[in-house]
């Protein structure tokens, strides 16, 4: 198993080199460089923030040696501070010299981005499942078409346009749920038990939300996978030996369909990091998405890379956990008899 | 065609993606009102039967720009899938054809791509330059491509040592000659599959960008900004927030439909199910 972990860990190098790479020609995409094009931006923006985002990028030097103070950047991953927020640090918290701790904005917003997307996830699994192993077990009879109607609809659906129906729905014209934020006014003076159902609340519409494209793809998923199984010999061994029935669903065929669901989640990490972005700034939710949002609306370029390089290396921890879950439910991936 | 057609997928999704494209054709001729065109007289009119879909905000028709809207709609979903789809083809086939260490090199810039969340690297992109129309569709192309690289290649090496390449090859076919009357005319199905299901993926990105105010800037209209100001005003006029959604949903769930039926008419182990 260290063995596997240690290889799997190496060959997340090349692709931190790969997206370190990209992050840069993405910096020097702007017309000129990038100090003239915020100038051109944002006629706000005095001589002094120019030169700071100069001797931040290096922009006098040349072009190999601007390529290796990035990756010494990204390799501390000391992203400078911002332009917008008073020069806030960027990722993690900084102390001056009398010991004033400021803190990261990333590190301020991640926790609520991945509260969210863990929720979503868990939302996904309580409700795909089911889903899915009801629709398998009625192949093309009415449940099963409902619920692939309702993938199909799921898979279509702009969910910025449901947050939208969601939202007056149940906000403006019944008031059942908060549709802003994620604390109410008076938050600071209730019992903490009701803090938390409040943070509830104001969570519910945002992690559906996120949620949605997943439910619709994850059901199929399950769908398909557990009659892929359900065709196999060894479900036709274990039902002619005269196991139960349950037992064969359950103990046999869903936890075969299962396990490449594993990969599915760590694949679909990027999609929900980046879907942040969406829910998080209709929803008005602190999290990485607005904070990203904001950074390119103020084109405050320090955060917006800063943001680029964490979500990339958020989402390779993921990939990383789903392979390492992989091997860990599979015996055979972990000894290395299938890829 | 005509068996194609006769799988209920295909037509469903078939005669929705045609009646918009005749709808966007067309805009100009059955458009009651110049999209474009305020009238401060007419702000904020429920639909009746002059307009049809009401008024926003600056008493623009609605269902003009919605006719107008579908013109974007289509031909970012084109164009940015075409980019996609050429990148795609080109590097798939040179990875599935000579395989070795070129091969390597794209398999590990597809990963390297798969792991900047998509939506992230468009919005960085899009930071550094104008939020255009032009820009939006060839940043979404050149976001989009890993899919396609990945089939093409796959598609490569299973068919580089079948039979027919294999006599292709003894009787002296160049590579080029391989490559583009071997190789790629028996891979095109997969790739037509899966750049209609980029289409729909590329419509719900653009609508996105256009509703976050990232994409097609106003006073043009497309279904995501026409969204935008339904937001604004959610609590008094339905029908912003109404009709662009459903025009999307509908797309959307067309380009699906033909794709997903496709697949299932050309795989006959998938009907299987």
């Amino acid at each position: 198993m260290l063995k596997y972990l240690l290889k799997r860990f190496f060959w997340m190098m090349p692709l931190l080199v790969g997206i370190s790479l990209i992050s840069f020609f993405i910096m020097h995409l702007a017309p000129g460089d990038i100090t003239t094009s915020e100038a051109s931006f944002n006629p706000k923006a005095s001589e002094e923030s120019r030169q700071k985002l100069r001797e931040l990028y290096n922009l006098d030097k040349p072009v190999i040696v601007q390529y290796g103070l990035w990756l010494k950047r990204m390799a501390t991953l000391d992203f400078g501070t911002s332009f917008a927020s008073h020069q806030r640090p960027v990722f993690w918290q900084t102390k001056d010299k009398d010991g004033n701790v400021t803190l990261g904005m990333i590190q301020e917003a991640i926790p609520i981005t991945l509260l969210i997307n863990v929720l979503s996830l868990l939302l996904i699994i309580g409700i795909a499942l089911p889903l899915g192993v009801v629709s398998a077990l009625n192949q093309n009879q009415l449940p099963d078409r409902s619920i692939t109607l309702f993938v199909f609809i799921g898979f279509a659906i702009p969910g910025f346009w449901l947050a939208l129906m969601l939202m007056y729905w149940t906000g403006v014209q019944h008031a059942w749920l908060p549709i802003s934020g994620l604390q109410s006014l008076g938050h600071e003076n209730m019992h903490w038990f009701a803090q938390i159902m409040d943070t509830l609340k104001h969570l519910v519409l945002p992690v559906f939300i996120s949620g949605i494209t997943g439910l619709a793809g994850i059901s199929l998923f399950v769908r398909n996978g557990m009659l892929e199984v359900l065709h196999q010999d060894y479900i036709t061994t274990a039902r002619s030996k005269g196991l139960n029935e349950n037992r064969v669903i359950y103990g046999h065929a869903l936890r075969n369909a299962l396990l490449p669901l594993i990969t599915i989640f760590g694949l679909s990490i990027p999609g929900l990091i980046g879907g942040s972005v969406i829910a998080e700034s209709i929803f008005a939710i602190p999290g990485m998405g607005k904070l990203f949002y904001d950074a390119v609306l103020m084109r405050d370029f320090p955060v917006i890379m800063g943001i680029l390089t964490i979500g990339a290396i958020l989402t390779l921890i993921g990939n990383l956990l789903a392979d390492v879950a992989y091997a860990w439910a599979d015996p055979r991936v972990r000894r290395g008899v299938v890829q | 065609m005509k068996k194609l057609l006769s799988n209920p997928l295909v037509l469903i999704g078939f005669v929705i993606i045609a009646g918009i494209l005749l709808l966007a054709l067309i805009a100009p001729l059955i458009a009651p009102y110049d999209p474009e065109a305020i009238d401060v007289k007419a702000i904020l009119l429920s639909p009746s039967s002059s307009h049809l879909m009401g008024t926003d905000g600056l008493g623009r028709d609605v269902f003009s720009r919605m006719l107008y809207g579908a013109r974007i709609s289509l031909m970012v979903g084109f164009v940015a899938v075409g980019i996609a789809t050429a990148i795609g083809i080109v590097l798939g086939a040179i990875a599935g054809f000579y395989r070795g260490w070129v091969d390597t090199i794209i398999m590990r810039s597809v990963d390297v791509m798969l792991s900047i969340p998509t939506f992230f690297l468009i919005l960085a992109v899009i930071a550094f330059l104008t939020p255009s129309i032009w820009n939006i569709m060839i940043v979404i192309g050149l976001t989009s491509w890993m899919g396609v690289t990945r089939l093409v290649r796959a598609e490569f090496l299973s068919l580089r040592n079948r039979e027919f390449v294999l006599a292709a090859q003894t009787l002296g076919a160049k590579d080029a000659r391989l490559i583009f009357t071997h190789l790629l005319p028996n891979s095109l199905t997969p790739i037509i599959v899966s750049s209609i299901l980029g289409i729909a993926s590329a419509v719900l990105v653009e609508s996105g960008l256009s509703f976050l105010g990232l994409g097609v800037q106003a006073p043009q209209a497309s279904w995501g900004n026409i969204l935008t100001d339904g937001k604004e005003y959610i609590q008094f006029a339905w029908w912003l927030s109404l009709f662009p959604g459903l025009a999307i949903l509908i797309t959307v769930l067309g380009y699906n439909l033909l794709g997903d039926g496709l697949r299932d008419a050309f795989n006959p182990r998938s009907s299987q199910h």
